[in-house]
């Protein structure tokens, strides 16, 4: 692999041979797979990673002190390192292994969240999050008597940050925000609202995960409080993710779960925590996949972010500019500054009719709100189709996509 | 197109798509029932204006794919004129049809209870072909119960 990463221009057929899955007919076609930013494909490397754990050292970690136990240790903290290198982290105790972003958000809410709010305070997220970026802040505001408030988008998908700035008072909090949005693609000013948040004294959370995977992330650059980071939307296994705070944070939180492994001393009077990270990783974890997980950030490396996100992004373009030619398509998200993903609705059709048509062609979209109902309650719609490219998608894919929509249209119209 | 596909988006189910009968609101109606999908995000609302003993008018409104939109269009014309009993009868030979519960001899249901014919070969499609009938028989059940 390290070959692929000497030249800027990718080598993308040697890197679609990294990813089984690719090469199969998917109802008599070739599959073209454009639901990258629902979950990326995974590399043989880290299919290799799961089965070696598996077969040649699967073990319980940090309590064992046989021979696989400790291997399985060791591999399971290089992890930890590779990821504090992976978003550039000051301390490796500040990387907190999780089920995913999902559960890093909820994770914050519920400690943090439960720990610091107060009636009358105020969290700010904005239009453009997930389902899981709205969800557990609604739950510890109704629990906390605190309010929460929504920064708006605009018509092309960007967050409005005047208004922002008008939001931010000493009652701000906490702030939540994503890097990039799974549904229109939008890299998002996070700096800026990072700078601005702090200035009131609010704590930053970033949704990270459509960025990982395209996006270079330097936390003690833009300075965010959390980062949250989900390993199978970046080529790693599903079932793991990482949740990032800043250390002395993490230490003042209390516990999100209880049990083996994030204790100190247990009596039945009283029980003292373990130590950051442990702290935060209650019970046997998924070991098997963070482990995995570092192949997922090793294949990244060796390619390079920056050379992924140039073929990415010319992808992007491509399908932009054909998509934008069909008569009767009407792009949602038309920002300048994206990750590879583009939303787009066709007129008089509905996105899960396309979605289905296109399925019968080989062709993988995803269609609905993508967990962000409010977003589409903003732009007046029920859904889009959504086209994410990956690093191993290609220019003759698009094609075929184009040819696929063609045909859906002139079908759906009897011409 | 795919011969499945065509047989799925059969000529009547893509006319009932793109006029659909009775598409209108009406806020006067006796009765609104409510057919919501959360997981793909169809939603239609199904206006019932009763004379006693006996289904009226009907008419709907909202927003769903080809196949949900063009059975809640069904739906809304078959219904037009029957008896309570004989709506929910009317509701249970479709979903037994969809849900392949009827016997193999199914030539005598109506055209419009045949072009559906095609969501056999497509089970993820069951939902969208049956979300307003299973409302629908909801409904008539427990308005009927309240009586």
């Amino acid at each position: 692999m390290s070959s692929l990463a000497e030249t800027r221009i990718l080598n993308i057929e040697k890197i679609r041979d990294e990813f089984p899955v690719l090469h199969q007919l998917v109802n008599g076609k070739p599959l073209v797979y454009l639901d990258n930013a629902a979950t990326s494909q995974k590399p043989k490397r880290v299919i290799k990673a799961l089965t070696d754990f598996y077969e040649c050292y699967n073990a319980n970690i940090h309590r064992g002190i046989h021979t696989l136990a400790e291997k399985a240790t060791k591999a399971y903290e290089e992890t930890r390192l590779a990821m504090q290198q992976f978003i550039h982290a000051k301390h490796i105790e500040e990387i907190i292994f999780t089920r995913g972003v999902t559960e890093s958000i909820n994770l914050v809410a519920a400690t943090y969240g439960r720990a610091f709010l107060k009636e009358g305070d105020e969290v700010i997220i904005s239009g453009l999050e997930h389902h899981s970026n709205i969800v557990p802040w609604q739950i510890i505001c109704d629990e906390k008597k605190a309010s929460l408030k929504i920064i708006p988008i605009t018509e092309i998908g960007e967050m409005d940050l005047d208004v922002y700035s008008k939001l931010l008072s000493s009652r701000t909090k906490i702030v939540a925000v994503n890097h990039a949005s799974n549904s229109l693609g939008t890299i998002n000013p996070i700096k800026e609202v990072i700078t601005l948040a702090h200035n009131f004294g609010a704590v930053v959370l970033i949704d990270g995960a459509q960025s990982s995977a395209h996006l270079e992330i330097d936390v003690q650059d833009i300075d965010c409080d959390f980062y949250c980071i989900s390993s199978h939307k970046m080529y790693g296994p599903t079932g793991t993710g990482i949740l990032y705070g800043k250390k002395n944070l993490l230490e003042r939180m209390p516990p999100y779960m209880g049990g083996g492994e994030m204790i100190k001393d247990v009596t039945f009077a009283k029980t003292t925590f373990n130590e950051i990270p442990y702290k935060f990783e209650a019970g046997t974890p998924n070991i098997a996949d963070v482990i995995a997980l570092h192949e997922a950030v090793n294949f990244i490396k060796e390619l390079g972010k920056e050379n992924i996100a140039a073929h990415e992004s010319e992808l992007l373009q491509y399908a932009s500019e054909k998509l934008s030619n069909l008569p009767s398509v009407r792009l949602v998200g038309t920002s300048k500054n994206k990750v590879s993903v583009q939303s787009f609705v066709i007129e008089g059709i509905h996105h899960f009719d396309v979605g289905q048509m296109l399925d019968t062609r080989g062709i993988a979209v995803r269609t609905g709100h993508h967990c962000t109902q409010p977003l589409m309650e903003r732009f007046g719609i029920e859904g889009t189709v959504r086209a994410s490219f990956a690093v191993y998608n290609t220019k003759a894919e698009i094609d075929l996509l184009m040819e696929g929509l063609q045909r859906v249209i002139s079908f759906m119209n009897n011409k | 197109m795919s011969g499945d596909l065509k047989k799925l988006y059969s000529e009547i189910i893509k006319a009932h798509n793109e006029t659909p009968f009775h598409f209108e609101k009406r806020d006067s109606a006796s009765h609104t029932i409510k057919a919501y999908n959360p997981i793909c995000g169809d939603r239609f609302e199904i206006f019932i204006d009763n004379h006693p003993g006996k289904i009226n008018e009907v008419h709907f409104h909202g927003f769903g794919c080809a196949i949900s939109k063009a059975s809640t269009s069904v739906l809304t014309k078959s219904l037009v004129g029957k008896m309570p009993d004989e709506a929910i009868a009317l509701c249970s030979t479709f979903l037994d049809f969809i849900n392949k519960k009827l016997p193999d001899n199914t030539l005598n249901l109506q055209d419009d209870f045949q072009a559906f014919i095609g969501v056999h070969d497509f089970p993820e499609r069951y939902d969208c072909a049956t979300l307003s009938w299973r409302e629908m028989k909801k409904f008539l059940e427990s308005n009927k119960k309240n009586q």
